[in-house]
């Protein structure tokens, strides 16, 4: 019996997926008010279906542990729904598709987590919830404190202390010195400070567009990534390197900017790679070797890119079926690799349709950017679209050898507490200027209608 | 995903579509403040244009992740999941009753009996169909994906999946012939080496055989046995593949193609009198085999003497460089385009090398070595006109009804000969085996074979190998074979004779 429904959940979840993706991306074609809300509130029944059909599998193919599966179902849930309807009851003006985005996120993090290990999927439960918590005041404090945009230079030097401070309390863990320690909690600075780094770009460039202001922001935004290099973090240099030339390119809307900088960006990387050749970039080396042809050395450095690629593989288009897989056999499985692990259980059409669901949230980001209309606002909104689908490309892109592996994690999906943190921290934000500019568009809507209807009175009379 | 693009585009301006700016009747600050909003809006617009431009760059980014995506499960899935690292084919396994392997004329090779594998035949296809437990070989571990899958009916199959029965695994059909490969085994009897027969139009492998061998059926105690450090057995090496043997004579041939090449018009009125037993060749000494004196030859009498100093001769004219890049061309110091586990053939002379070992390296002594396969292969090239095939002994997967599941096509490696090079080089062979030194092997023949002989000395000259690659017809090549005899002196087996009785039984299995 418990077989049968494993193997016939299998196919309910992947449609209930489509399903969820579909209306992701139809709700930006939706016009009117009550079909969209109609739209996003299936989506809450479809994210709950297939979170419920996960579990039930979870709970069926561990017999042992089943009590404590239910249990931490339970809570899921519970948070989940709360999250889900109170948030859009204090914040009327939230996005509710970011809302939703977010819920399905984290709790398909969390089923593959309890699928791989369980004690993680309760620790970064506690961590995500937490992290709600504390991140459910960010829209109250923007609407409230509009003078952010006047901090340009100290979100840079503050940025800037932060990414050092690894050089002084800094731990060394996946080859790179990139993690702090206090409190006994290991939190990687680079996660936190690319949302000052945001902040910082944002704010120098609603102040002024002119040559001066720009070489200042060129300045601050190459020692960040000199910085990074200097930790060895690549991965991170190029995350900011991106974030920075397009918010460059968005904020002063000249493309010679563009054009310039990445000619300086190839130019800096070809320098740095004469002078410190041995010393930084070996590792790089080693991965672009390995994305070139994992084949030549299976068991040792093309090991974690092969193992992802036999998941993926052999996990066919409809997926081996969650706890069916071996997914555990993938090196960091529960974070840089989950996609793999998440297309071999659950399949590659979800595993496609995830992407759709990343894609998705980047359009929403960019919506939100396109709508605001204040300068500081909108820049910042961009640099985070940018940056959510940037990082989530080079997670994605290198667990399937689209690109070299760079190991970075999917916002909410993948473990790590800094990681999950920083995205709550971003998704947030982007909550807070879709309230800002939903409230101004309101007040702004009715001047307008007032204006009508003394026109339309003055005509009558 | 264009189309949400284009309605955020028009967002900001659908709401007061048909608006046009209309003042009339409004105070001042009323005025303003239209003119003003209006303004905004359209500075906004202006700033919307670049962020418009990176979405779409942005879609196209995640269009190709996906269209990647898609395609690596569409053309490189396959291969890639039936890599033998894939530690998922064990757990399929666990699902499945491991499926059987047949040869191409249907003799079934590889069964089980109750829990446990059984070869029917025994020895006699030990290297290569291999065996299944422990680190697997051969055919059982090349397809050990396909045996561990089932494309049984799907309801069957479904069914099976809800009771938790396993499933029959799927047939694997290699291209081996059960003819030619008893007729190999037994020509090599008692003698070790290793028989390589392939089709050099299509690089299918018709037999291989490896001795000494093993019977797979008690592979618990060879495995015990072959991993004893104490005894220093290699019975479990396929010395096909992975045996490297000096080439001998058999290297001859590229030593002559790569002198066509470097010298276009001097080969043709090449010509060497071997005068003397011994010569002096960059100050190294060379006789020929058993010191025979061949006295006046062109390049093709040469090669069918397999005269030593004629070689030496030539040797000392190339370019090593270039001689170098001919061979590696060749696939020598490369890895073989080959499914199963096989070892680099080596060639170590470059342009820095000392001069001396150039003479001796040319007829095929010095520190060259080479596989069975690979000579095969080379042999395979000429036969096919140039064209070098992959060889392959997966011919097709079946499920266990007999329906097709897959067909595997043969696949080519690259275009290493021009036609006029293999047009020369082909009546040279022939002549090796009419006038030269295969002639008493191949007497009387009802077909056309050519091809080459080798002898390589080795334990400091006590022993020898014996040699042979060739094919069966010069007009109409269809199979080649590549064998190797150790200690040939001792067991008398001779590499031309074993040859002899394969392109015999080949003919027979014609008609």
């Amino acid at each position: 019996m418990a077989n049968i429904i494993i193997n016939v959940s299998k196919y309910i979840i992947l449609i209930l997926m489509v399903l969820y993706t579909v209306s992701c991306l139809a709700v930006f074609r939706e016009e009117d008010e009550r079909a969209r809300d109609g739209r996003l509130n299936k989506q809450i029944v479809y994210v709950f279906l297939m979170h419920f059909l996960c579990y039930l599998t979870l709970a069926l193919s561990n017999p042992d542990s089943m009590k404590e599966i239910v249990l931490f179902y339970g809570v899921q849930i519970f948070v989940a729904t709360i999250y889900m309807y109170l948030y859009h009851f204090i914040y009327p003006d939230s996005s509710r598709l970011i809302t939703n985005n977010m819920s399905f996120l984290l709790l398909i993090g969390y089923t593959m987590l309890t699928r791989l290990d369980f004690d993680l999927a309760k620790k970064q439960f506690v961590i995500a919830t937490a992290s709600l918590v504390l991140v459910s005041v960010i829209p109250w404090i923007m609407d409230r404190y509009k003078n952010m945009r006047n901090y340009g230079i100290a979100y840079g030097i503050l940025g800037i202390a932060a990414l050092s401070s690894v050089f002084v309390i800094g731990v060394e863990q996946y080859g790179s010195r990139n993690w702090i320690r206090f409190f006994g909690i290991t939190i990687q600075p680079s996660e936190l400070v690319k949302i000052l780094f945001v902040f910082f770009i944002a704010s120098m460039l609603s102040k002024g567009r002119n040559l001066r202001q720009v070489a200042v922001t060129t300045l601050f935004a190459g020692v960040h990534m000199a910085v990074l290099v200097l930790e060895k973090d690549l991965g991170g240099a190029l995350i900011f390197f991106v974030i920075f030339i397009f918010m460059i390119y968005v904020g002063t809307g000249k493309i010679r900017y563009l054009i310039v900088y990445i000619a300086g960006g190839f130019a800096m990387a070809g320098l740095a790679f004469v002078l410190f050749k041995d010393r930084l970039f070996d590792h790089v080396m080693v991965r672009v070797n390995v994305w070139k042809d994992p084949w030549a050395d299976i068991s040792g450095d093309g090991y974690q890119i092969t193992q992802s690629l036999f998941a993926i593989g052999s996990g066919g288009y409809f997926g081996s079926g969650l706890t069916k897989g071996s997914p555990q056999v993938i090196p960091v499985s529960e974070s840089d690799f989950i996609f793999s692990a998440i297309s071999e259980e659950f399949g590659v059409l979800f595993a496609l349709a995830l992407i759709l669901v990343c894609f998705s949230c980047f359009i929403c980001f960019i919506s939100i950017a396109m709508k605001v209309r204040n300068r500081f606002y909108k820049t910042m909104a961009f640099g985070f679209a940018i940056c959510y689908l940037f990082q989530t490309f080079l997670s994605i892109g290198g667990v399937t050898k689209f690109i070299p592996s760079t190991g970075v994690t999917i916002p909410l999906v993948s473990y790590g507490g800094s990681s999950v943190l920083s995205s709550l921290v971003m998704f947030s934000i982007m909550q807070g200027i879709s309230t800002i500019e939903n409230k101004e568009a309101r007040k702004i809507e009715e001047e307008r209608q007032n204006i009508e209807e003394s026109a339309v009175k003055e005509k009558k009379r | 995903m264009k189309k949400n693009d284009k309605t955020l585009k028009k967002a900001p301006s659908k709401k007061r579509k048909g608006k046009e700016p209309d003042y009339a009747g409004l105070t001042p600050d009323q005025q303003a403040f239209l003119e003003r909003e209006d303004k905004i809006d359209k500075i906004n617009e202006k700033l919307n244009q670049p962020i418009l431009g990176i979405t779409y760059l942005c879609a196209f980014l995640i269009i190709g992740l996906m269209a990647y995506i898609v395609h690596f499960m569409v053309t490189e899935k396959d291969q890639v999941i039936a890599n033998a690292a894939n530690s998922r084919l064990d757990k399929y396994a666990a699902e499945v009753i491991r499926g059987e392997i047949v040869t191409s004329d249907g003799k079934t090779v590889a069964e089980n009996d109750g829990e446990k594998r059984y070869y029917p035949y025994d020895n006699l296809f030990a290297h290569v169909v291999g065996y299944s437990e422990y680190t697997k070989a051969g055919i059982e571990l090349v397809g050990n994906y396909y045996l561990s899958e089932s494309h049984a009916n799907i309801i069957e199959r479904f069914i099976n999946t809800l009771r938790e029965e396993k499933n029959e695994g799927d047939t694997v059909v290699s291209t081996l012939n059960y003819k030619m490969q008893r007729t190999a085994y037994d020509a090599l009897g008692g003698a070790d080496g290793a028989v390589v027969v392939m089709e050099p139009d299509t690089g299918k492998i018709l037999a291989m055989v490896s001795k000494p061998d093993f019977n797979p059926n008690d592979i618990d105690e060879v495995w015990k046995e072959a991993n004893d450090e104490e005894n220093d057995s290699s019975v479990l090496l396929n010395r096909a593949t992975q045996g490297l043997y000096p080439p001998g004579s058999t290297f001859k041939v590229l030593t002559t193609l790569s002198f066509m090449r470097q010298k276009p018009l001097k080969y043709k009125k090449y010509h060497y009198d071997c005068a003397s037993e011994e010569e002096i060749f960059n100050g190294v000494s060379v006789h020929c085999y058993g010191r025979h004196v061949h006295g006046e030859e062109d390049l093709s009498e040469a090669l069918s003497n397999s005269c030593n100093q004629a070689f030496a001769d030539i040797g000392v004219q190339l370019n090593v460089d270039k001689w170098r890049d001919t061979l590696e061309s060749f696939l020598f110091n490369k890895s073989l385009p080959y499914m199963d586990a096989s070892a680099e053939s080596k060639f170590y002379l470059d342009g820095k090398s000392d001069k001396g070992y150039i003479p001796q390296t040319a007829f095929g002594q010095g520190d060259t070595l080479i596989t069975p396969l690979h000579n095969a292969m080379i042999m395979s090239t000429i036969a096919n006109g140039g064209l070098m095939m992959k060889p392959y002994f997966i011919d097709s997967i079946e499920n266990y009804k007999g329906t097709r599941i897959k067909k595997f096509s043969p696949d080519s490696y690259d275009t290493l000969m021009t036609a006029e090079e293999v047009d020369t080089i082909i009546p040279y062979l022939r002549k090796v085996v009419t006038e030269g030194t295969a002639a008493d092997y191949f007497a009387g023949a009802s077909y056309e074979a050519a091809g080459k002989t080798g002898t390589a000395e080795y334990a400091n000259g006590d022993h020898d190998y014996s040699w042979f690659v060739g094919f069966n017809d010069v007009d109409n090549p269809e199979v080649v074979v590549s064998v190797l005899v150790e200690e040939s002196d001792v067991n008398g087996v001779k590499a031309a004779a074993v040859a002899r009785s394969l392109f015999d039984q080949y003919d027979h299995l014609k008609d």
